[in-house]
């Protein structure tokens, strides 16, 4: 069964692994979506696996179905040009300088991660999805009401930008 | 190496990919792209030490649902101003917008 466990984390790495370097290297923008659509599918298998069904079903809902989507529809609002930005070359030493800027706090969060190991269980517990809920409404209430409210506030500050129009037009 | 020590490894593997697009990435939409990856991991990375670890599993999840409903908001607000920038410039190449003053 620990075997089948492993095995499964490995797909599911390289769905993730595949998925990400899809979305930073692609070229056409529409590819680099669905390859973030593959990673979020990968990280919510990881959800399973960790027996956090629950967050994978939230993770399906809200990024894939939604994030995702409002990507799609910022790609095909903008009309990016064939041709254009992403498809030009760049110098080596820029690609050179972005892999060492994106390495350096990664190299040093894993360091500290493999200096200090935090104990882990080998069997996740499991959350009772009531327990969920007592949580939101009980000692977090007020983030959960923030969380509503910024929600809110982006949306209707996204819908007034994006229909407003410069004086004189 | 221990299961919690495997799920932050995937997840610092995202905050990279996430990091370099940030940076590598021309266009508006593309840099918005990696910002989400980057979310992800923090998601991720959240949800197994809920999980994993002697800290509640509870908080864990309320945690990354937070994370999510936040990405969501970015997402719509960035939407917004990518639609804005197109319109204005025509183009939505971040190394070419000089000012986005109103």
């Amino acid at each position: 069964m620990q075997t089948l466990a492993y095995v499964t984390f490995g797909v599911y790495v390289l769905i993730i692994l595949f998925g990400g370097l899809l979305a930073v290297f692609s070229r056409n923008l529409v590819r680099a979506l669905v390859g973030l659509v593959l990673t979020l599918f990968g990280v919510a298998g990881c959800y399973l696996l960790m027996a956090a069904p629950f967050m994978a079903l939230m993770q399906i809902l809200i990024y894939v179905a939604t994030v995702s989507i409002m990507i799609f529809f910022a790609i095909m609002l903008t009309k990016p040009p064939v041709g254009g930005e992403e498809q030009s070359g760049r110098p080596w030493w820029v690609g050179a300088g972005c892999v060492v800027a994106a390495l350096a706090p990664t190299m040093l969060i894993a360091r500290v991660l493999r200096w200090q190991p935090l104990a882990s269980h080998e069997h996740p517990t499991e959350i009772v999805l009531i327990d969920l809920g007592r949580t939101f409404i009980e000692p977090y209430f007020l983030a959960f009401e923030l969380i509503s409210v910024v929600l809110t506030v982006a949306m209707a500050g996204a819908v007034l930008l994006a229909f407003e129009r410069r004086q004189g037009q | 190496m221990t299961a919690l020590t495997m799920f932050q490894l995937v997840s610092l593997l995202l905050l990279a990919l996430g990091l370099f697009g940030v940076i590598w990435r021309r266009s508006l939409v593309g840099m918005l792209i990696s910002v989400e990856l980057m979310l992800n991991g923090a998601g991720l990375s959240i949800v197994a030490s809920g999980q994993l670890t002697d800290a509640s599993g509870t908080v864990g999840h309320a945690a990354a649902l937070f994370v999510m409903g936040l990405a969501a908001a970015e997402a719509a607000l960035v939407l917004a101003i990518i639609i804005v920038v197109a319109k204005r410039y025509g183009h939505i190449e971040s190394a070419r917008l000089r000012t986005l003053r109103g």
